[in-house]
């Protein structure tokens, strides 16, 4: 019959429009945007310039240094975070008498608003009153403080170093799942064969680990390289364009120069790149899902 | 007279005739910003509304932000067509506002406002539009100069300085150990720090007024303040307004540029070591300071225009402006108000007025707001950082308002 024909789409229907309408007509909405000069405070003017914007961003010097800055910033994040999150992992799994309590407090800084985190790191890198700056000098590796968030050099890197204490317990809470999840008949056996630790983490655990490990690590990647909260608090972007990501460029561009079509065109480049990531991970549940 | 009943007799005095002629229950959204959220203006909205029973007053406090906060917020609403009937504005934004066409001319209402000859022509020259008209109501003002540090002088056996000269001097001559002859504020708002130095040392927005020989020569001396003396703190690039205070008042720069918004913090801090003087004057005995302004404007889209007139104009009258400043903490627009000061210690108030003749603002064009939001702190920073040289920076600047 007809009607059993169209009945599955009736009821997927409410979920199809909420999607298009809070997914689907922004994304499209986006994407026109970026092929016109739309300036918030020019509404009456919004001429159309094709892909104006995408050629003007390749010749845009603050375009290429926050792409590269990106790539670092979601490197060294997500790899720091990941190689903490798994450690702490490790040493969640083996037995000690305040096991529980480590767990529970590990998740603090994963629990934490990136605001909270981005003005506290702040404090902890000032350069009169912060608490790295007076560690470092009483044990005597600093001779002077360091203006840590206002030099080109350390900038980026002592952002990423506050969004890797803010993210290390997402990857280790993961990966304690993951680990708990292997049968202890493994270690047993492997333990019984004359595995060393090394061997057993890389023939027992890595195998049963991998699937979770590259599920976190593309959902990490994609949620750091769209990120900008903690940059935004701790430096604005600055010094200069030292602490400058593609994400956050876009943002400066719509709302400090209301420039909507060029800030669109910005943020159409950065979901392209996370579109390839995006693309990795649903394959990958997919696959998993027939599996 | 209690304060309320001052406020409402305030009220009552601008409840001109044309009362009647205001709609019977008109309601007025207005959008504020005050720094301390904690403050409120709702002793003066019940002030104003009993006077004019007609008129309720809708007081919607926005983010301030750094100013984007506030501006993303109103251009939005304003596309949107969801503004406020009227609402607190700058200078540096009343082109874009012009552009959008969202700004109310208000001089027949100006013209028929006994309040106005309260306030100094001279305000009134500095609010209008390119176009000749009113669309600004003054608020308040203020005129930044130069906080010195009176103890850390003395040590130094230092006068506070009048010249490019007699600064970098004194700068140089406080600058010792942990303590930085001034605190330069190079994250958002610090053009008012270099404005001093550059715009005071020659340099214009006019075309080619950036990359003048003089406005180059000024620039690498500012630049050099920071790169070659050393006179500014290591974090001068990042410090923003909290930085350059907290720094003043511990002892760590001897000294800063800011406003009487600051002097009571100051003087809380620090009693009779923090003096001020109008920032120094370049070799030809010309200066620039910075004009802070704050205003009221209708918007073109109220329905309430009448209302929303009379509610922003009680707000700029006498008492109640002088009420509404405790709130911010700058200087009310009001001769009657100016006359009985008392909110901030005299040497404040003096080193603001002996400004007065050198404060000017910035360009009223649609690139002001984005100069002072990205293109100067990200130009300023990466020269003090000697990612670029000082001439490309205003290469830069020059760019941003010519093309």
């Amino acid at each position: 019959m007809v009607g059993n024909r169209f009945t599955p789409y009736l009821f997927l229907a409410p979920a199809l429009l909420a999607t298009a309408a809070i997914v689907l007509y922004p994304v499209a909405s986006t994407l026109w945007m970026s092929l016109h000069d739309f300036v918030l405070f020019r509404p009456h003017s919004v001429p159309f310039v094709g892909f104006g914007n995408y050629a003007r961003l390749l010749a845009d010097e603050a375009f290429w240094i926050s792409l590269w800055n990106s790539f670092v910033w979601v490197g060294l994040a997500v790899g720091l975070q990941f190689a903490l999150g798994f450690g702490a992992a490790l040493v969640l799994n083996e037995s000690f008498f305040w096991r529980s309590a480590a767990r529970a407090l590990i998740i603090i800084p994963w629990a934490l608003p990136s605001v909270i985190i981005g003005l506290m790191f702040t404090w902890i890198y000032d350069y009169n009153l912060g608490l790295l700056n007076d560690l470092l000098l009483r044990i005597g590796v600093l001779d002077g403080p360091v203006a840590w968030l206002a030099r080109a050099d350390t900038a980026l890197l002592a952002v990423v170093a506050a969004l890797v204490w803010q993210g290390f317990p997402f990857f280790a809470v993961v990966i304690l799942a993951g680990l708990q999840a292997i049968p202890s008949e493994l270690h047993e056996a492997a333990e019984i064969d004359g595995a060393s630790r090394l061997q057993r983490l890389r023939h027992v655990v890595w195998p049963g680990l991998k699937g979770v490990i590259l599920t976190a690590l593309l959902l990490r990647t994609i949620w750091v390289a769209n990120s900008l909260d903690v940059i935004l608090v701790m430096t604005g972007g600055g010094p200069g364009y030292a602490t400058h990501t593609l994400p956050l460029y876009a943002f400066l561009r719509a709302y400090s120069g209301m420039e909507f079509g060029y800030g669109s065109a910005l943020a159409v480049v950065l979901t392209l790149f996370l579109m390839a990531l995006a693309t990795v991970y649903v394959r990958r549940t997919m696959r998993e899902a027939f599996r | 007279m209690k304060r309320r009943n001052f406020l409402a007799a305030g009220a009552a005095a601008i409840a001109a005739p044309s009362i009647a002629r205001a709609q019977a229950t008109a309601t007025v959204r207005w959008w504020y910003h005050f720094d301390n959220p904690q403050h409120s203006p709702a002793d003066l909205v019940a002030a104003f509304e009993r006077a004019n029973p007609g008129i309720k007053i809708q007081a919607e406090s926005i983010p301030w932000g750094g100013g984007n906060d506030y501006y993303t917020r109103l251009y939005a609403a304003l596309v949107a067509n969801n503004a406020p009937d009227c609402g607190m504005v700058k200078l540096g934004n009343m082109s874009r506002l012009l552009e959008m066409r969202a700004l109310e001319p208000l001089d027949a209402m100006v013209d028929s406002w006994a309040g106005a000859k309260d306030i100094a022509d001279s305000l009134w020259t500095l609010h209008k539009a390119p176009d000749g008209k009113r669309y600004y109501l003054p608020l308040q003002y203020v005129v930044l100069y130069l906080y010195y540090r009176v103890d850390l002088f003395q040590q130094a056996g230092m006068a506070p300085p009048k010249t490019f000269d007699e600064f970098l001097a004194a700068a140089r001559a406080t600058t010792k150990g942990d303590v930085h002859g001034f605190g330069m504020r190079g994250g958002a708002g610090g053009h008012d720090h270099w404005g001093t130095f550059v715009l005071g040392g020659g340099a214009n927005f006019e075309r080619g007024g950036m990359v003048s020989p003089r406005a180059l020569a000024a620039n690498r001396w500012f630049v050099a303040l920071g790169r070659q003396h050393g006179v500014f703190p290591p974090s001068a690039p990042n410090d923003g307004f909290r930085q350059i205070v907290d720094n003043f008042k511990a002892g760590r720069t001897a000294m800063t540029i800011h406003h009487i918004g600051s002097a009571n913090e100051m003087v809380q801090a620090l009693g009779d070591r923090v003096s001020a003087v109008p920032v120094p004057r370049g070799p030809d005995g010309k200066g620039w300071t910075s004009f802070g302004d704050e205003s009221n404007a209708v918007f073109a889209a109220s329905r309430n225009k009448a209302a929303a007139f009379r509610w922003i104009s009680y707000l700029s009258t006498g008492d109640a402006n002088v009420e509404f400043n405790k709130f911010t903490g700058q200087l009310t627009v009001t001769q009657s108000g100016a006359a009985n000061w008392t909110l901030h210690p005299k040497r404040f108030v003096d080193a603001t007025a002996q400004s007065v003749p050198i404060a000017d603002a910035l360009p009223n064009v649609t690139q002001t707001a984005d100069f002072v939001r990205t293109v100067w702190p990200t130009n300023m920073q990466r020269a003090l950082l000697g990612q670029i040289e000082p001439d490309e920076m205003m290469r830069a600047i020059e760019r941003q308002y010519h093309g």
